[in-house]
């Protein structure tokens, strides 16, 4: 059996049970490199070009941890996922870069995705890869069609019932889905919501972002994401806010910053890379409309290479002391 | 006399502040951190019971600054605040009406923006420390002169030089230009000042609405050179409040008074005896799975006290084990 890699960084966390689903109905195996740590960041960071972003170097990391263990390794260059709409140059060209840089990877199965293209070039492209596993075009279409299937119910496991992408993958491969029922708010969830908004592969990636979805939960904060909201709540915020939409995954940061910051949660945080030129540009838009409405407190972190987690702790520790200081004056003001 | 105590270990100085109940400030010591929190935690501690008058009780401790949570421990503190809140809540109990809080410090820089007397907003330099007191600490090493001449002689300068101040690697290289070439050190100095402020108020200021009254606090507040870089850039009156360098510290204190207030239990501080103690620190990493954390720890007589630096709760969960 073909043994096929995903590396879990970057877009797994938005298309992975889409692309194994299709790997798994054309008979493959599918194969994942393990949670970031910091070896594996450390080795992608020796690899990659220079002034390249956070998320790349992770990418190359877990691409090195998947040699010797599957025979292929897919790596898609999605350019555009809507038309008109762009994608960072580094999801363009991650299949040739990642050959340039890891000449010792596995052979890369990729795919362009442009929509910008037409229908018909995204049917092809999935055929071109659906041929590497067999002949039969029905089969492939089957695949595409379950894969999309699948997608489709990842999506619903986090917009509907609140799972965040590694809750909604593991109760997807578990196979225990008799009924995906909301997981139970804890009892201890006695603060207010905080909305973190950003890339799944920055907010999802715990090595990276030094448990912050963690050390908010702990202090007792509901956490909230941006899967957590529909594909229409996003775009109808990222439209409040930009007009129309310019880079692929915006919505998740803009869209999810907006709705946020106008659904009245206690506090809005805004994840990004160091070195990633599209989210600074985005989360500016975010930062803008917080500085405009002036209601909900907003921050934004960076994140780099580091291994000291205080520059995480620090701030995390003073936007919730600024919050909570915030609503205490308020009480005593209504008093 | 019942008191309050705020420490702010920082990575350049270590500061001490006592509060009297009515929050006025007792007695505060500053020193430099060289390295060694822990020495110079025990090092002021004995200082400030020195300088304190007799009967005085302490009710409570409160730690801030990067090694609030090593210092937490060593002295028992009642409270653990990040230095950000601390310098906020010291500089609004000399300054209420304050608007905007610029605060320079040894290795990081910070911008607090306050309305109505609460925090609406903050900024801390994030991957850059460049224009930080360490900087222009080893730039006056550099000229062979004191930190403190470094500040008169630049308020000597006429005609500034242009340095860019977005690097230190940079700025140091320009500054080594402009000095060959025969410009006036007064004029190299000042200019190096400019430049640490337009880095400061674009990086850490950047999208800040900065509005006065305006406060400048921490160590590099000392340098002339610096607060009238700042006043002539922002085209505005900045008060530098007394006491600027130890604020952290008197932010704590006033912090730790606030919670013992609510608080029906008596101060965990372990008392003046502890800055006799050997207290022991080492390191090691963590085999218990691929991210080879490095854990530090503090033990007392073969006995750990406490560990951290994990990215899971495995030793910070079970010191003693």
């Amino acid at each position: 059996m073909i043994k096929v890699g995903i590396p879990r960084a970057l877009l797994y966390y938005q298309y992975y049970p889409m692309w194994k689903t299709f790997f798994e109905e054309l008979g493959a195996e599918v194969v994942v490199s393990p949670l970031t740590t910091q070896a594996i960041l450390s080795s992608g960071s020796s690899r990659v070009v220079a002034d390249t972003c956070l998320p790349v170097k992770v990418f190359c990391g877990h691409v090195l941890a998947l040699i010797g263990e599957c025979d292929y390794i897919f790596i898609p260059a999605i350019c555009s996922v809507k038309t008109k709409i762009y994608n960072c140059s580094k999801f363009l060209g991650l299949p040739d870069m990642t050959k340039a840089v890891i000449p010792e990877s596995p052979p890369i199965f990729d795919i362009d995705i442009d929509i910008n293209k037409g229908k018909r070039e995204l049917y092809r492209a999935i055929y071109k890869l659906g041929r590497r596993f067999t002949w039969n075009p029905f089969k492939v279409r089957q695949a595409g069609i379950a894969a999309w299937q699948a997608h489709l119910k990842y999506r619903q496991l986090m917009s509907i019932h609140g799972l965040t992408p590694p809750q909604a993958i593991e109760r997807i491969s578990n196979k225990s889905e008799a009924k995906p029922e909301i997981p139970p708010s804890s009892p201890t969830q006695t603060q207010a919501a905080i909305a973190v908004v950003g890339h799944p592969y920055l907010l999802y990636d715990e090595h990276i972002n030094h448990r912050l979805i963690h050390r908010l939960e702990k202090a007792h904060y509901k956490v909230l994401m941006p899967e957590m909201l529909t594909a229409e709540e996003l775009k109808l915020a990222t439209t409040r806010l930009v007009g129309r939409s310019y880079w692929t995954y915006e919505e998740e940061v803009v869209g999810a910053g907006g709705h946020y910051l106008e659904s009245g949660v206690g506090g809005v945080i805004g994840i990004m890379a160091f070195g990633c030129g599209p989210d600074s540009l985005m989360m500016d838009m975010v930062h803008r409309r917080a500085a405009r409405l002036r209601t909900t407190a907003f921050m934004s972190l960076t994140l780099e290479e580091h291994t000291a987690e205080a520059g995480v702790v620090t701030r995390l520790e003073a936007f919730l002391d600024m919050i909570q200081r915030r609503k205490r004056s308020q009480v005593e003001v209504c008093v | 006399m019942e008191a309050y105590l705020g420490i702010d270990v920082g990575s350049v100085t270590t500061k001490f502040a006592v509060l009297n109940e009515s929050d006025e400030l007792v007695t505060h010591v500053y020193l430099p951190t060289e390295g060694k929190p822990i020495d110079m935690v025990q090092q002021g501690l004995k200082q400030i019971k020195q300088q304190l008058p007799k009967g005085v009780d302490i009710r409570g401790v409160a730690t801030t600054g990067s090694a609030r949570y090593l210092a937490g421990v060593i002295m028992g503190a009642d409270l653990v605040k990040n230095e950000i809140t601390s310098h906020a809540v010291g500089a609004l109990r000399y300054f209420p009406e304050g608007q905007t809080i610029i605060e320079i410090g040894g290795q990081d820089s910070k911008i607090i923006i306050i309305r109505d007397g609460i925090v609406t907003d903050f900024g801390m330099n994030t991957v850059c420390a460049a224009g930080t007191g360490s900087f222009l600490d080893h730039q006056a090493l550099r000229l062979n002169m004191s930190i403190k001449e470094f500040s008169q002689r630049a308020l000597d300068s006429t005609t500034p030089v242009r340095i860019a101040g977005r690097c230190t690697v940079f700025a140091e290289s320009d500054m080594i230009h402009k000095q060959q070439m025969g410009h006036r050190i007064e004029d190299i100095l000042y200019g190096l000042c400019q430049a640490l402020v337009r880095n400061y108020l674009n990086n850490v200021g950047l999208g800040k609405d900065i509005q006065s009254p305006i406060i400048f606090q921490g160590g590099v507040a000392f340098n002339q050179g610096i607060v009238k870089a700042i006043q002539e850039e922002l085209g505005s009156e900045v008060i530098v409040p007394p006491h600027h360098e130890v604020m952290g510290a008197i932010g704590a204190a006033l912090l730790v008074h606030e919670e013992m207030a609510h608080s029906h239990e008596g101060s965990k501080f372990k008392g003046f005896g502890i800055s006799e103690i050997k207290y022991h620190t080492s390191s090691f990493e963590c085999q218990a799975c691929p991210s080879l954390c490095e854990i530090a720890q503090l033990s007392l007589n073969g006995q750990v006290l406490a560990r951290w630096g994990g990215r899971c709760d495995l030793w910070e969960r079970s010191p003693t084990s």
